[in-house]
């Protein structure tokens, strides 16, 4: 059964391009516009993989990793960042927020997909 | 201290304030706009190259194709070159999706201009409406007063603006991203 990963961006030209390349790669896409619409669809219904933003409108990237690795159900679930920002300040919040990994914008879809292997299979 | 070296003092604070706040903001507006044209300048030459290479490898294809629509002999060179053609549109449709992204980031650079200029026209609106306050017979003391007030109104504006405006989009090409994974 194909594994189902939560992009959560709030650019809608992003969210396509993550899951057309997903999807292409054989993997099952939920689309969330801010944090706010990923942690409502999270609880609704599990992932295998959280693939999000950091600067969204109503919730940002690490209010949400926060708040799903408080959900018993997303304590151990991978959660990848892709974004623009590219500090090691932001990083280490991601981190301490719970991030399992960090991908800076923009991404290239071979190498996204190789990265989402590497995590889920 | 004279009541005309205080007035002079507030005054001289004030303009150094405005101009101080004006050029810096100015100066990030022109640094967001000059980033900005470069990742679109990229985007665009990135996205022709890739669009024409596409074109070029499915005309070649189709070309292949009609060959065998034909019926005409198709040497064993050929049909491999025919299989190894969805793996080469597929590396240029990838070098399209990188590239579009500049949307993402040039949107960022966009509405942070945007906010900038909208911080910019409420600092010179709280200039204008203390300006009114100052009446043509206003005594020293009450605009060395009103100077007061209009530089510290000011200066928390500038303050806000600053704490709202953090540069998230420091990419000045469309390379791929670094990738960590903890």
């Amino acid at each position: 059964m194909a594994k189902t990963i939560l992009a959560v961006d709030d650019s809608s030209s992003l969210r396509q391009m993550v899951a057309f390349s997903l999807k292409a790669a054989g993997y099952q896409v939920v689309e969330a516009v801010d944090g706010q619409d990923g942690f409502d669809k999270a609880k609704l219904q599990a992932v295998d993989l959280v693939l999000t933003d950091q600067n969204m409108p109503r919730m940002d990237g690490l209010a949400l990793i926060k708040l799903l690795r408080g959900l018993p159900a997303y304590q151990k679930t991978p959660i990848l960042m892709l974004t623009t920002e590219s500090s090691d300040e932001m990083k280490s919040k991601g981190r301490a927020a719970g991030a399992n990994g960090w991908l800076v914008k923009p991404f290239d879809p071979q190498r996204l997909i190789e990265v989402v292997k590497k995590v889920i299979g | 201290m004279t009541r005309k070296k205080i007035l002079g003092s507030h005054m001289k604070r004030l303009l150094s304030g405005v101009s101080d706040h004006g050029r810096r903001h100015l100066s990030e507006v022109e640094t967001d706009l000059l980033q900005t044209e470069l990742l679109l300048e990229e985007a665009v030459d990135r996205l022709t190259s890739s669009f024409m290479a596409i074109h070029q490898a499915v005309d070649a294809r189709q070309q292949g194709i009609n060959q065998l629509l034909k019926g005409d002999p198709v040497s064993a060179e050929e049909t491999a070159r025919l299989g190894d053609m969805s793996g080469e549109i597929g590396q240029h449709v990838n070098s399209a999706i990188t590239s579009m992204q500049f949307q993402d980031m040039t949107s960022q650079l966009i509405d942070r201009t945007l906010k900038r200029v909208t911080g910019l026209r409420a600092f010179l609106g709280t200039l204008g409406e203390h300006g009114e306050g100052i009446a043509a017979e206003s005594g020293s003391e009450e605009v060395v007063d009103l100077l007061g007030k209009v530089s510290m109104a000011l200066a928390i504006q500038s303050l806000e603006l600053k704490s709202a405006l953090r540069k998230s989009v420091n990419q000045q090409h469309l390379d791929s991203g670094d990738i960590e994974l903890f």
